[in-house]
């Protein structure tokens, strides 16, 4: 258990880094160009971080997380709706929970 | 500076001299008597930018359909952190206080004692770092507003207002109040359903056993699967999986999703830069 002093200041510190990236943009425009290379890196970094996150929690995940992760891409790939991925991917791997999978 | 940001405020969709005198009448600033205005070149930059109160409103307004959208997830992220065991109070006060969805989802990960400070805001900084992009193609926009209506025009600044404000200013807007108002409305609309997803959560007890566990892998890999651009991505997916995975063998606790986000970062940019 976190305790709440902890908590609240670390919020605080990744608040401020949050609003460090909102205000960078502007900042750094002013100084230099973003280039295509700086473009695709903080995108492909910033999409990576999703991808390292999924990768580890269903390498060692019950099968039900990889019925969550397939079902969502499916879905995603299917019909372009966040929501509905991000309900159905839920809904089955609650489903495979209340069928002892 | 001041000659480039001029160059980059030609903005092709002004070049109508008929569009962009109307769009200089209905600034703020006084623009009598201006005929040498009128007889400059294209490329000077007519697109001046103010901040009204108006801005604000029609931001607000415009936003509202949009913001109704962010409701599930808000719920969502407020059961998810529920369901690692933080208390409503504190899940409120990141919605508040960092306002970005996947980098909250991506806290909870990391949430537990003692915290990780410096890998959870280094993990912070690799997924908004793509605000620096946002922020980045505002700039010339939001510089001509005076500083303090220039932070508040970028304190919530978020996928979903910046793509408002660029479809705005791409037909001619010229009020960076429209960018806080929306803002705004996204911010508040976040925070009403991050608490009504805690308050769920914590009245319904243990959420695994409901199988709400799985909601924050459900919606990352929707989120990848969305920005999918198809066989070129395929290489930095690899190389962020592989480098994580492996990196919770051999990487202190947390550091495995900053190695995958720099390896996807690299690779990424190898393949595509």
């Amino acid at each position: 258990m976190v305790d709440s002093i902890h908590a609240i200041g670390a919020v605080v510190v990744l608040a401020a880094v949050t609003l460090a990236t909102r205000l960078g943009g502007v900042w750094i425009m002013s100084y230099v160009q973003i280039t295509p290379r700086i473009n695709a890196f903080l995108k492909y970094m910033s999409i990576s971080v999703l991808i390292s996150i999924v990768a580890t929690t269903a390498w060692t995940a019950q099968p039900r997380i990889w019925l969550a992760v397939g079902t969502a891409a499916l879905v995603m790939v299917a019909t372009r709706s966040l929501v509905g991925a991000m309900l159905a991917g839920t809904a089955l791997a609650a489903l495979a929970r209340t069928l002892g999978l | 500076m001041t000659s480039r940001l001029v160059a980059k405020c030609a903005d092709p969709t002004l070049a109508d001299s008929a569009q962009r005198r109307q769009l200089i009448d209905r600034s703020d600033r006084p623009v009598a008597n201006d005929s040498h205005v009128r007889d400059r070149p294209v490329s000077t930059c007519f697109e001046r930018t103010h901040f009204t109160a108006r801005g604000v409103w029609r931001g607000s307004v415009e936003i509202a359909p949009v913001a109704a959208f962010v409701v599930p997830f808000g719920i969502a992220f407020g059961v998810a952190a529920s369901a690692k065991g933080i208390s409503p109070g504190i899940s409120l006060f990141m919605s508040v206080a960092i306002y970005a969805g996947a980098s909250q989802f991506a806290v909870l990960d990391l949430w537990y004692a003692p915290l990780p400070l410096a890998t959870l805001a280094l993990t912070v900084l690799a997924v908004n770092a793509r605000h620096v992009l946002l922020s980045a193609a505002l700039a010339s926009w939001v510089l001509q507003v005076p500083l303090g209506r220039r932070l508040a025009a970028l304190l919530l600044l978020s996928d979903a207002n910046f793509a408002l404000a660029m479809s705005a200013r791409s037909r001619g807007e010229t009020d960076a109040g429209i960018l806080f108002g929306s803002g705004l409305i996204m911010w508040l609309m976040w925070i009403a359903s991050t608490a009504i997803g805690a308050l769920a959560g914590s009245l319904l007890g243990d959420l695994s056993r409901f199988g709400f566990d799985a909601v924050m892998v459900a919606y990352f890999t929707a989120v990848i699967a969305g920005q999918w651009k198809g066989r070129t991505d395929l290489l930095p997916l690899i190389a962020a999986a592989a480098v994580a995975v492996t990196g919770t063998y051999i990487l202190p606790p947390g550091w495995h999703i900053i190695a995958g986000a720099l390896a996807g970062g690299v690779v990424g940019v190898w393949r595509n830069g």
